[in-house]
């Protein structure tokens, strides 16, 4: 029987190979590593509150990430959940200060500076005019040029009018008849006289009929009902415009207010839902678009034409016991349209609601009737408008608007009687609107 | 058309549908009447709520509050509320709450309207030095020796020392 061996283990590794061992390792420093551990943060699968905010955190910064202005759209626009349609033209009521609070706009009666008929018309012999205040350029439209856009405007109202044998039209169909003809004639006569005034105008592109939609978010609401109910939901807003024509130009306009600047006039809060306006919701493609694709060449706007549909016409409103809307829903049509197409202009160049502008970006609206014209302005300094990202954010849009006035009193024996000037001066302050480098 | 006196109820017959070529519809002394109610959930404050016949319209309810009470009206909502048919009585046979129709009016001008408070919440200030009051007190102090100690922080004191 081999009894086991007793000898102690150590003896077979000897200290040779210990030393051996210990002296290579013996002349160099000891090699300390740090322990790398992967960073420590929430999952992204698990059901708590950190893991839902660290996929939106990895969603945004999905966004950001996208190189593609296309991919970024199509990024923020993926998802379809149910959304309160916003129509420009509306049957509500005080529809402004709703339609104000929904885009954080401050409404500031009369027009700013630069677009107000400050621009005098004179005659050739005496010189120029100094310019204006506000760096607007002192381009000298003579008499000869203003009575020629007389004619041509009345000329214009005639042709629908008077010159023209029409037929009586349907129900609700006087303005589509009468007045949508006469002011694509008006658009694009002045436009094309005023081409050689203004440089921008001849790189510009004139659209009929186009549409303009933009999708955004703003404020939150608990959803109450439902298999989702206690949950904190954004509140989702939709515009499906259709402006009877818009001018598109390759440039930027000029701002009218740097945006710093803070404006004295605050935007109107109301604090109930959006149903209660009436506003009704729906669920379909999340569409932003400004009249044209993202990669057209003229992708910044600068004058919509909007014609007030039948239904919203000033002598049904009086008849129904709500002369003052008339007012409030020019304004209405304007604010929705213009932040509509300021926003979608803003989306196209890469700006969303947690990446905000840089710069303002600035369009004109004319809303008409056929004989009352009104002039907006819009300024859209910020897009940041959903509960995370409005909570330090002191900017806020900016519309001027005019009231409504007539431009002719009316048409009689194939001659327009009291053809208003101070309206197409305004027309004219607009359409020559063009960036100072210009 | 002016009520005749043998069909004095207005919705027996069937409703006056206006046909191109009739009389204009007038109509004395209407045979159905509104309540104003409160609004359930709050509503903007140019909204009045009201509960309506069901066979009144939107220009039924706008010709009724402009021609009788003078009051000048913006634009007018409608819905029908359906109520229950499941409840059973002692019999086991259905019975059902009856459905009504709801107006919402709003008002022109930007006038606004506020339901008043029917039931005033009364302030219950107890005289101090009555007996109410001081059994009051006796009942919240008795309450208070009954609760636990909040330093266990919810642990029982069935066990422990």
């Amino acid at each position: 029987m081999a009894a086991p061996s007793r000898l102690p283990l150590l003896q077979f590794c000897s200290t040779r190979v210990f030393l051996l061992r210990c002296t290579q390792g013996f002349h160099g420093e000891p090699v300390v590593r740090e322990p790398a551990y992967p960073p420590v943060i929430p999952s992204r699968t698990a059901k708590s509150k950190s893991a839902k905010k660290r996929r939106e955190e990895d969603y945004y910064n999905q966004v950001r990430a996208a190189s593609l202005v296309q991919d970024k759209l199509r990024l923020l626009t993926r998802l379809q959940r149910k959304k309160y349609v916003v129509y420009p033209q509306t049957f509500t009521l005080n529809a402004d200060r709703w339609y104000q609070h929904f885009t954080k706009t401050v409404f500031l009666p009369g027009l700013p500076g630069k677009c107000s008929v400050g621009r005098q018309v004179v005659d050739k012999e005496n010189g120029k005019v100094p310019s204006a205040a506000g760096g607007v350029d002192p381009t000298v439209l003579d008499e000869n040029t203003f009575s020629e856009l007389r004619s041509l405007v009345g000329n214009g109202i005639l042709q629908e009018n008077f010159y023209l044998k029409k037929r009586r039209p349907f129900l609700q169909k006087e303005q589509e008849h009468f007045v949508a003809p006469f002011l694509s004639n008006l658009v694009s006569s002045v436009t094309s006289s005023l081409a050689k005034y203004n440089p921008l105008l001849k790189m510009s592109s004139l659209d009929f009929n186009p549409e303009v939609s933009f999708y955004w978010m703003r404020g939150e609401r608990t959803v109450p009902r439902g298999h989702r109910r206690g949950r904190v939901d954004p509140i989702r807003f939709q515009i499906n415009d259709q402006p009877h024509c818009q001018i598109r130009v390759p440039e930027q306009l000029e701002e009218f207010l740097p945006l710093q600047e803070s404006v004295s006039a605050e935007v109107p809060v109301v604090h109930f839902e959006p149903n209660r306006l009436p506003m009704f919701q729906r669920q379909y493609d999340n569409n932003i678009f400004i009249g044209s694709k993202v990669t057209d060449p003229c992708s910044y706007g600068h004058t919509q034409f909007h014609l007030v549909h039948d239904r919203f016409k000033r002598g049904r409103l009086i008849k129904g016991n709500l002369a003052d809307q008339v007012e409030v829903r020019l304004r209405a049509n304007a604010i929705a349209s213009l932040f509509a197409w300021t926003g979608a202009q803003a989306m196209y160049q890469g700006f969303w609601s947690h990446e905000d502008l840089t710069r303002p970006f600035v369009s004109q609206a004319v809303v008409t009737d056929g004989q009352y014209f009104s002039f907006f302005c819009y300024q859209l300094n910020t897009l940041a408008l959903t509960v995370q990202t409005d909570q330090d954010n002191p900017r806020k849009n900016i519309c001027w608007g005019t009231e409504s006035m007539r431009l002719y009193e009316q048409v009689k024996d194939g001659e327009v009687v009291g053809l208003n000037d101070d309206v197409l001066k305004l027309l004219v302050n607009f359409l020559l609107n063009k960036p100072q480098k210009m | 058309m002016v009520i005749d006196l043998k069909c004095a109820c207005l919705y027996l017959s069937r409703y006056p549908l206006y046909q191109l070529g009739n009389p204009q519809l007038r109509i004395f002394r209407t045979n159905f009447f509104m309540t104003l109610v409160k609004p359930g959930k709050e509503q903007p404050p140019d909204t009045v709520q009201f509960r309506i016949p069901m066979e009144m319209t939107k220009c039924d309810i706008k010709n009724y509050l402009e021609k009788i009470y003078s009051v000048p009206v913006g634009a007018v909502r409608t819905r029908i509320q359906y109520c229950t048919n499941k409840k059973r009585n002692h019999l086991n046979q259905r019975v059902k709450r009856p459905d009504y129709k709801v107006a919402y009016v709003q008002l022109v001008q930007q006038q606004t309207f506020q339901f008043p408070e029917i039931f005033p919440q009364k302030d219950t200030a107890l005289e101090p030095g009555s007996v109410e009051e001081m059994q009051d007190q006796f009942m919240q102090d008795e309450q208070q020796r009954q609760k636990a100690d909040p330093r266990r922080g919810g642990v029982t004191e069935w066990f422990g020392l």
